[in-house]
């Protein structure tokens, strides 16, 4: 069967399975581009990527690249990396900052923060057109919508659609959550940013975010490995924090069943660990941090909301736990990029911080002995998915016992609803036809 | 022996030679994967540390591509001796040139000295084939007649770029 020989590209999903098109076709790829990428609300950075007027960073947007700056107003514009006149890029670096204005280094036009055209070298040449009548044509283009979340900068390329609020439903109560860890309600990106390059379709790694069955059989080399370095540390011993992030991988089975999953409308979700309340130092220094700005009820009202990893679909993965967004990048139907941005809680004590960044560093870094093996993994779907060996991939387990709630579906921890629930999202985009275009 | 200490020119030939025979057969050690002897060279408190930034002067508040002391050291090499080791299904094979190597400081007695050396490492794994570039910063100290690595630094020229998985130590 060929992907040609599908009616529409939403008749690839059926309940309890996909179509390996969905991951392998680069046609499909460029249509989820305009259909996904250019209508749903996308993570393009945080608000303290860019804390100064003038402060700038590059990024993608699907395919689209991008440019976060700061304007003078204390407001926040995504603009398209592009310059009206030629079409050249405004900004190759990751991040920087513009004194007065952004300046296109081909021509030298400049323009303002909100992509406004600036000045022209020699404009009289320009004298015979009309450029006020043609704004367009001689300004930076905006993205159509731009909103914030508690500081989560998202923007979206379809002037119609739900507002940011009502895109992010429920899943908004994670994003809370990751502020609210902070004493000051507030947190900022910082200590650098890590970029890892996969070798598949972006989606095998969203549907890996919940997928709790492949844990102990991937991460079987790290999580033994860890587990043998602890054996042979001196009884009592406490599981040092690196340990203790590599090993969990290779909890059995029963351990991941308990753990609740819930997907949201548009294909977000997260995993709901149990609490049970911490008693290492560094957790203990915060919790006295917290409670001195809430008291404790509040305190452990924010501590028990204990969850895994979020997905906020097709963005990326916050864990609010220990303040990391993974956020993802599509490059090509079979090429994806993440990059993975470490918080700062306002007002924490340094070393929750400190531990964050061990975090990154043991568990997404490049170098991570746990996500080799994941790497390996998707890579070998992405090839085994470009064969003609099978034409479905299933998606069934826990099918039928998912629990429906409004706004939302729960299920156990070992279902694959989460790649139902994103598969849903992927299907009703993908069947809504195009909306870039229509702004 | 006795550290060589830097008092004459053919002390400090002497002291050169040294620590480029340390840092030659350093690299031969990972070369072979011979990871138990390459734990070995480092003091109780090294660390192996590859930065995230160029001019990277801090890991404790800046994230790296890694930043290992003994126990993540030895949890690498660890995993590396798993039977399933996924993504080392064939395993990767390096070899490393090693060259330019400085001697940048020497401790008035002797007994510690930082080397600056350039590394290139091609890395085959199956069919597929990486290079990386590398300034190399190793600071040494002389403990029961040998050196050992208090830090190893590698600054690769395309530290800040998007990687693919890095499992090996450069």
């Amino acid at each position: 069967m060929f992907a040609t020989d599908f009616p529409t590209p939403a008749a690839r999903v059926r309940a309890d399975r996909v179509h390996r098109s969905v991951y392998t076709d680069p046609d499909l790829f460029a249509l989820e581009m305009r259909r996904i990428f250019g209508r749903a609300w996308v993570y393009v950075g945080h608000a303290s990527q860019v804390p100064a007027t003038g402060d700038w960073i590059t990024t993608r947007l699907g395919d689209q690249p991008v440019l976060m700056v700061r304007k003078a107003d204390g407001g926040i514009a995504v603009l398209h990396n592009r310059c009206p006149h030629k079409g050249a890029q405004l900004a190759t670096a990751p991040c920087g900052h513009a004194e007065r204005f952004l300046r296109c280094g081909y021509h030298g036009w400049t323009f303002g923060f909100d992509g406004a055209l600036g000045a022209i070298p020699l404009r009289d040449g320009y004298d015979a057109v009309a450029i006020a009548a043609d704004p367009d044509a001689f300004r930076v283009k905006p993205l159509a919508r731009v909103a914030t979340y508690r500081g989560f900068v998202f923007a979206s390329q379809a002037a119609d659609g739900p507002s940011l609020d009502e895109f992010l439903g429920g899943v908004r109560v994670s994003l809370d959550n990751f502020c609210d860890r902070a004493p000051s309600g507030e947190v900022e990106v910082a200590g650098g940013i890590q970029r890892v390059v996969q070798r598949n379709n972006w989606k095998v790694f969203f549907e890996n975010l919940h997928d709790t069955m492949h844990p102990m059989t991937t991460h079987e080399s790290s999580g033994l490995a860890a587990r043998k370095l602890h054996r042979a540390m001196p009884d009592g011993t406490p599981k040092p924090f690196e340990l203790r992030i590599v090993d969990g991988n290779i909890e059995p089975y029963p351990f991941w069943a308990a753990l609740a999953l819930k997907g949201f409308d548009h294909g977000h979700g997260w995993m709901e660990a149990i609490f049970n309340p911490p008693t290492d130092p560094t957790s203990l220094a915060h919790q006295a941090a917290l409670e001195a700005v809430h008291g404790p009820e509040r305190t452990r009202e924010i501590l028990s909301l204990n969850l895994h990893n979020t997905i906020v679909w097709p963005s990326g993965s916050p864990h609010t736990a220990f303040q990391q967004f993974r956020v993802i990048r599509p490059i090509a139907v079979d090429r994806t990029l993440v990059e993975i941005q470490t918080f700062r809680l306002k007002g924490a004590p340094d070393a929750v911080f400190e531990r964050a960044l061990r975090y990154t560093n043991v568990v997404n870094a490049p170098s991570s002995n746990v996500m080799a093996d994941d790497l390996e993994m998707y890579a070998r779907v992405q090839r085994g998915l470009d064969s003609d060996g099978g034409e479905w991939v299933l998606l069934a387990r826990g099918i039928g016992r998912d629990a429906p709630f409004a706004g939302g579906v729960a299920s156990t921890g070992n279902s694959e609803m989460p790649m139902r629930n994103q598969f849903a999202a992927w299907a009703r985009y993908m069947g809504a036809g195009d909306a870039v275009g229509a702004a | 022996m006795n550290a060589p200490g830097p008092d004459s020119a053919v002390d400090a030939a002497a002291l050169h030679f040294d620590v480029t025979r340390f840092v030659l057969h350093e690299a031969r050690l990972l070369d072979e994967r011979r990871f138990e002897e390459w734990l070995a060279l480092f003091t109780d408190d090294g660390l192996y540390w590859v930065p995230l930034a160029h001019g990277q002067t801090d890991a404790r508040t800046h994230a790296s591509l890694f930043h290992e002391d003994a126990l993540l050291r030895r949890l690498r090499v660890e995993r590396l001796e798993q039977a399933r080791v996924f993504s080392q299904q064939p395993p990767a094979h390096t070899v490393r040139v090693v060259g330019g190597v400085m001697l940048d400081r020497v401790a008035d007695d002797g007994a510690e000295v930082e080397v600056r050396s350039t590394l290139h490492l091609v890395e085959a794994k199956g069919d597929a084939q990486r290079v990386f570039g590398a300034v190399v910063k190793h600071w040494l100290r002389h403990v029961d007649g040998d050196w050992r690595i208090v830090v190893k630094r590698v600054d690769l020229v395309n530290c800040d770029a998007a990687h693919e998985g890095l499992e090996l130590f450069f």
